[in-house]
């Protein structure tokens, strides 16, 4: 297992020197760059700010530079947030994005599961029927619409919680639900199928033939290998939801990361888009890593090489 | 057929019916058949002949839909298992009724240990506490003949062979002391020495039990140790039922003819021909009017096509064929 962990952290640093090298001679690539503004800037100041920024170096300089600050996990000032180093930034925006997450992961995981579970169970009735079109609608619909559905159910018809902000847990519960529904759809579907998969196994049979109610049949036979194709599916969605969304983050002001992502990559901000592309390889690799992990404790047969 | 009260299990003319895209196959078509404690039925025939269907419908476990019991009883100890509330029915599976299915690579949980699945059994049944059960298992697994069993509890079932595998579904079968054993081609996935192994077994276990087994095959050979009684089953229906050594001394049913003559013998010359059953197996959805088995019977006559031959004769050895083949 040690052995196991201290590889994928080995290949994980290749990974991130990678992403790092590939994102960083991208974002030089497009056309403009942090110091371009709507008013050109006087060919001195604009002398000064290059060299302030290192910006009027060869570019292999500038990329030893930066490779070497960011190994020292110095991410360096943000561009547009002039202010801020962009380790701030993330260390303000994440806590909120990850709680956010957590809530919404708390309902699709609940949500999505209880829905697949049953709808496998009571296939090809109304109720599966009904789950499953619930489902596809959660895919579909857009983020924006189900939160303006939400705010007048739950501000203005049945004025239960705030419309927006942050702070408090009742704040959390809105835009969680908007950012869990599409993930709760698609947990729903994937433990639909992972299930009707198991409940057709010879050793369901079996089960039953041992004389075992249906609720022990499922929660006990059925369920762990139901589950993996849920939890492969968890580990890239985790990443995607902790590190927060523009729009559910947008619509009820929330101070999360989701709009840095956006304005980082339209402001050629090079070193906060930097940070967050690396934060979120982290995070992707690590949750991976975990989905790699969790098989072994759900299938005994999967072995670690 | 014996309809004394000293029957254990009695089925009378069950139907089950399969819907499919293509149309409704009547994989069982009105078998009936009683078992006596302690005793062994056999029941041969070929893939689809609707002998496995017969036995998962009399335990419940046909598949609904697409699966249905449009018709027939099942009674155990007088009362109708077709007719049960899921939960009485769910005390006498595993407990009083217990299975063994054919590929013992598929029909243990690969998520869970042996003790896992062997416990939940007797926990349930016999309300044995967790070491009671653990106890219990491990016993079962000595007396199925698996070495070191207070090791190999703990297992998983990926970890054992095949044969082990069987051994563990016999232990967990055989856990709550049932009068019936279903066996479903028990043997079918496993070697031929392993095959021998594993009928022995479940033979020394039916004597020391006096457990009723009802053995499901394709194989002849395994009926001819086992069985006093054997039915012979085609396009889910039984087309003759005999003693065992009657049934091979002298069959009465052109297509038990034909298996017994399809199997190879030893003492003929290298090279010789087999002897297959020609045609092909039948379509269950588009059946032929009158026999099912006339479009490959060597026998057939002109009222096969009419009439459907009706299983009849003598006491203990009935046919349905209208034509002597002896």
């Amino acid at each position: 297992m040690i052995g196991f962990i201290l590889k994928r952290l080995a290949w994980m640093a290749i990974t991130l020197w990678v992403v790092f090298t590939a994102s960083f001679f991208l974002m030089r690539a497009v056309p403009g760059g942090p110091l371009d503004q709507e008013r050109a800037l006087a060919p001195e100041i604009e002398q000064n700010l290059k060299q302030r920024y290192h910006l009027d170096e060869p570019i292999y300089r500038q990329y030893l530079r930066e490779l070497g600050n960011v190994a020292r996990l110095d991410l360096g000032y943000s561009f547009r947030l002039a202010d801020f180093r962009v380790g701030e930034i993330i260390a303000q925006g994440f806590p909120i994005s990850a709680s956010l997450g957590i809530v919404a992961l708390g309902f699709a995981l609940s949500l999505g599961l209880v829905a697949g579970i049953v709808s496998a169970v009571r296939r090809q009735t109304l109720i599966d029927f009904s789950l499953m079109l619930l489902a596809t609608v959660g895919i579909a619909l857009p983020n924006f619409v189900i939160a303006g559905i939400m705010i007048i159910l739950f501000v203005f018809l049945v004025p239960v919680f705030p419309a927006a902000g942050w702070g408090t847990l009742r704040h959390l519960i809105l835009p969680g639900f908007c950012l869990g529904a599409p993930f709760a759809a698609y947990v729903a579907r994937l433990t639909r199928t992972g299930m009707l998969d198991v409940l057709s196994q010879d050793y369901i049979r079996t089960a039953y033939a041992k004389g075992l109610a249906t609720r022990t049949v499922i929660l006990r036979h059925a369920l762990k290998g139901a589950m993996l194709p849920v939890v492969s599916f968890l580990g890239p969605a985790i990443a995607g939801i902790l590190t927060g969304s523009l729009v559910v983050e947008q619509i009820f002001a929330i101070p999360g990361l989701g709009a840095h992502f956006i304005q980082a990559a339209t402001g050629r901000d090079y070193t906060l888009a930097m940070g967050l592309v690396l934060i979120y390889t982290t995070l992707l690799y690590t949750m991976n890593m975990l989905v790699d992990i969790s098989y072994t404790y759900l299938d005994p047969r999967v072995k670690l090489e | 057929m014996h309809l004394g009260g000293e029957m254990l299990l009695e089925v009378e003319n069950l139907k089950v019916q399969f819907k499919t895209d293509d149309g409704l196959v009547r994989a069982v078509d009105g078998v009936s058949f009683a078992v006596a404690p302690g005793e062994t039925l056999g029941i041969v025939g070929e893939s689809g002949s609707g002998k496995s269907v017969t036995n998962l419908a009399v335990m419940g476990l046909v598949p609904q839909p697409p699966g249905r019991v449009v018709d027939g009883k099942a009674r155990f100890h007088g009362d109708d298992l077709l007719r049960m509330g899921r939960r009485q029915l769910a005390a006498i599976r595993g407990h009083r009724i217990a299975m063994i299915f054919q590929d013992p690579m598929t029909s243990l949980n690969p998520f869970l240990t042996v003790a896992q699945q062997m416990t939940e059994v007797t926990r349930l049944h016999l309300r044995h506490s967790h070491r009671e059960a653990l106890r219990h298992a491990i016993e079962m697994l000595d007396r199925v003949g698996i070495p070191s069993p207070d090791h190999r509890v703990f297992d998983y079932p990926h970890q054992l062979s095949g044969g082990m595998r069987q051994r563990v579904m016999i232990a967990m079968a055989l856990a709550c002391k049932p009068e019936v054993l279903i066996a479903d081609e028990p043997t079918t996935a496993l070697d031929v020495t392993i095959q021998a192994q594993i009928l022995e077994l479940m033979k020394k276990l039916q004597q020391e039990e006096g457990t009723a087994v009802i053995l499901i095959t394709h194989d002849l050979g395994v009926i001819a140790g086992t069985c006093r009684r054997v039915v012979v089953m085609y396009a889910g229906r039984f087309v003759e039922e005999a003693p065992c050594e009657e049934l091979f001394r002298r069959p009465q049913h052109p297509y038990t003819l034909g298996l017994l003559q399809s199997i190879p013998r030893l003492d003929e010359a290298a090279g010789t021909a087999l002897t297959p059953i020609e045609g092909q197996p039948p379509d269950l959805i588009h059946l032929p009017p009158g026999c099912a088995f006339r479009p490959r019977c060597r026998f057939a006559v002109e009222q096969c096509a009419r009439r459907r031959p009706p299983l009849e004769g003598e006491a203990g050895h009935r046919k349905a064929c209208f034509v002597d083949v002896v």
